[in-house]
């Protein structure tokens, strides 16, 4: 008897894999695919070389003046320039250090809640969170450290969007998740006020709120009583967010079992135990891809601030665009730039979102 | 220990424990305490307010503002950029607030518009069968959903239009559409003697065409055959108002922008702030519609897919006949929230000057009389009520769409 022989193993199909039957079934399955495709393409092939010529090979690098671009393609010599005043407005140049290092403790708070020991991390953590925007403010405001004061109208540039979203969102972290357990309470009274704040921060353009912010609410303030402008819509800001983080956390308590309601009652906690030691963790969790979400439009929305005169980034461009030395209509270089500075943090912030939504979705992955 | 208890103690302590609510503190009791919680939160809000109204009326007054809304009657004295109906300098304030509002309705309008179009067009293109196609859906989505909306109406009104030709040499369409910096002109239909009766049959044939689509379902339903509804109502939407239009003799004529001066005047004029706000809005929304119609085709299980082919349906007609009605139930919400975020997004024409009502109204009318609290008040109500007209609209379409059990 002879031995067992395996006969050579067959070559795949060349029509079922590799790059030819890719290419037929990706871009070449029928007529009109074929012809989708080629117009795509030529489309594509005729506009981006050229933009790549003008944003690289004939574009003007080098210089800190309007008088070093002298070629036809992009002049990111503007954007140089202006890189200071975009990132940080008109801040001192010498105090800059204060910017950075709240950003610097923004990123320490943020890797710490990820990377403490399990038994410390959420009491440490969401302490560090709401101490955060206070020490920010006493860092950035300088004052009360007996640093040299900073004024708020000084204040400006991406990291001023920066702060103001990471701010709001913080503090109106433990407003909204009173509005949303108020607005399933059980008391009709403290129901219906919750339902009525929420539905009017969720339904009112955000414009208008911050309107209410620059000229209404110095009105309601006691006469005498000077309130900062930023502080003002940092104000405005909070109850915008906390009404729409509201009907996040919301949508997180009715997600939680009733069961884990139920257990808890049955081992005798009281309500507020049950509530932060049983259901908040386990609503911040489920809800976390949602507060990145609403955190992004946040973000977004703190660009409007342009509106009343605030000096964040977009207010910093529209300056520099009509700076009297610089007028050599840079408006493509200048918006391309910020559109990729906002494009790259809403962008990975949206991908991180996706990806803690996937990573919770462990019963539909597919 | 339990030994020691009779069973009658045991029952009565267990008593006593369940209807411990009665026997305990009165404290403890739930209603009392939410009694006690809701009057706090009243006597709350109530001195809040309180303090709200008394600063604001000594504010007002220190400052010398009245109260009221006797300032819509005053003549208004600034000129509106664009408006839909006759306005003058000198019209009232209650005129300009109607000017704005129908700005503002017009650019949402458009915008809701052509947002749905590209975004049912980029989420169907994310199920594409081409590789480029579906890429291209995906960057369109990434893209315009991650970058603040302000940056885009300004990108698009100082980068893009500002950067056109101006009005000598303008980029022109069969020298009847023009396009440069001021604006897009396009000809304008001027109706003749009996141009009305070609708007009756028009507006005829549009209600002829609803009841043909309802006898068609029906006899659809009844006998099973199809009638090809689409291409009557098509072809019935274009012969006849054209029949009506040589029977009359043809009474329109049409008025092309011509090129006077340093302008073009006669036509339809499209101004860049309009142009701006509404391709911003569009293409934003867009982007956030085309991610609601790709979660709603992917709420669809597969075996739906599956089981249409096996049927021999086409690709074209699985999508239009499976796919998509299914979807809609998911996706119709999904809309009704973006189509008033859109709204409220059209604010944004204060920052480029488009004359919308929050632009002359909370922007100019509030600068000029120092009213903030009336006209922010009015505008406010004015976006929740076209909202609420929004939800109601999205509410009954959705119960349309919505899966009818038999």
């Amino acid at each position: 008897m002879n031995d067992f022989q395996p006969i050579e193993a067959r070559p795949a199909p060349n029509q079922a894999v590799g790059f030819v039957a890719w290419l037929r079934n990706n871009l070449f399955s029928s007529i009109a695919n074929s012809i989708v495709t080629l117009l795509v393409m030529g489309v594509l092939a005729y506009y981006i070389p050229q933009f790549i010529d003008w944003a690289f090979i004939s574009a003007n690098w080098q210089g800190t003046s309007e008088d070093a671009c002298v070629k036809e393609g992009a002049c990111w010599v503007f954007v140089n320039a202006w890189s200071y005043q975009f990132f940080y407005g008109s801040y001192p140049a010498e105090e800059v250090w204060r910017i950075n290092l709240t950003i610097v403790l923004l990123i320490v708070v943020i890797i710490a809640s990820f990377t403490l020991p399990r038994h410390i991390r959420l009491k440490v953590s969401i302490g560090a969170w709401l101490l955060l925007p206070i020490v920010g403010i006493a860092i950035l405001d300088g004052s009360w450290l007996g640093l040299e004061q900073v004024s708020t109208d000084l204040w400006g540039g991406f990291t001023l969007n920066v702060f103001m979203a990471a701010a709001s969102i913080i503090v109106a972290f433990p407003f909204s998740f009173l509005w949303a357990l108020g607005r399933r309470s059980q008391m009709p009274f403290i129901r219906s006020v919750s339902i009525i704040f929420i539905e009017f921060f969720r339904g009112v353009p955000v414009l208008s709120l911050f309107f209410m912010g620059s000229v209404m609410l110095p009105l309601f303030f006691a006469e005498g009583t000077n309130v900062d402008k930023l502080i003002r819509v940092w104000l405005v800001l909070i109850f915008f967010m906390s009404g729409y983080m509201a009907e996040v956390f919301r949508g997180g308590f009715q997600a939680v079992p009733g069961g884990q309601y139920e257990a808890a009652d049955s081992i005798g906690l009281s309500y507020w135990q049950k509530i932060l030691l049983i259901i908040l963790p386990q609503v911040i969790k489920i809800s976390m891809p949602n507060i990145l979400a609403t955190f992004v439009m946040l973000f977004k929305n703190t660009t409007f601030l342009l509106i009343i005169g605030i000096p964040e980034v977009v207010q910093t461009l529209q300056t520099a665009l009509s700076n009297s030395y610089w007028l050599g209509g840079h408006a493509l270089e200048g918006y391309l730039f910020v559109f990729l500075v906002f494009w790259a943090s809403c962008f990975s912030m949206s991908v991180m979102a996706r990806r803690i939504e996937h990573k919770m979705n462990t019963d539909k992955r597919d | 220990m339990f030994k020691e208890k009779s069973v009658e103690e045991l029952k009565s302590a267990a008593r006593r424990t369940s209807s411990g609510a009665k026997s305990g503190a009165f404290y403890n009791n739930p209603r009392v305490r939410g009694f006690v919680y809701q009057v706090a939160l009243i006597l709350g809000l109530l001195y809040f307010f309180g303090a709200i109204i008394g600063n604001t009326l000594a504010n007002m007054e220190a400052t010398g503002i009245k109260t009221g809304f006797a300032f819509l009657n005053a003549s208004a004295g600034y000129d509106v950029l664009m408006s839909l109906i006759s306005f003058e300098a000198t019209d009232t304030y209650a005129r300009i607030f109607v000017v704005g509002f129908l700005n503002t309705l017009l650019v949402s309008a458009i915008g809701i518009f052509f947002a749905t179009l590209l975004g049912f067009l980029f989420g169907v293109a994310h199920f594409s069968h081409n590789w480029l196609i579906r890429k291209i859906s995906l960057v369109y989505v990434e893209i315009f959903r991650n970058v603040p909306l302000l940056l885009q109406v300004f990108f698009w009104y100082f980068a893009v239009l500002s950067s056109l030709p101006g009005a000598r040499d303008s980029l022109s369409l069969g020298e009847a559409i023009f396009l440069n910096v001021r604006g897009l002109y396009l000809p304008k239909l001027v109706g003749g003697d009996y141009s009305s009766l070609v708007y009756l049959v028009l507006g005829a044939t549009i209600v002829g065409i609803f009841f043909l689509r309802k006898w068609a379902k029906k006899r659809q339903e009844l006998t099973g055959e199809q009638f090809p509804v689409l291409k009557t109502s098509l072809a019935m939407l274009i012969l006849l108002p054209l029949l009506a239009t040589i029977l009359t003799g043809f009474p329109f004529t049409l008025e092309y922008p011509a090129l006077k001066g340093f302008n073009y005047f006669g036509g339809i004029t499209i101004i860049p702030e309009l142009m701006a706000l509404s391709i911003a809005l569009s293409v934003y929304t867009g982007a956030f519609i085309a991610e609601a119609v790709r979660a709603g085709v992917q709420a669809i299980p597969h075996g739906q897919t599956e089981a249409a082919r096996s049927l021999g349906l086409k690709e074209n007609k699985i999508m239009s006949l499976i796919i998509v009605p299914q979807a809609m139930r998911v996706i119709v919400p999904l809309l009704n929230s973006e189509y008033q975020s859109l709204v409220k997004n059209s604010t944004l024409a204060a920052a480029i000057g488009y004359p919308d009502l929050f632009n002359v109204f909370v922007g100019t009318a509030l600068n000029q009389t120092g009213q903030a609290i009336e006209t922010i008040f009015m505008t406010i109500i004015v976006y929740f009520i076209v909202n609420m007209v929004i939800s109601f609209l999205m509410n009954r379409f959705n119960n349309a769409v919505s899966l009818v059990s038999r």
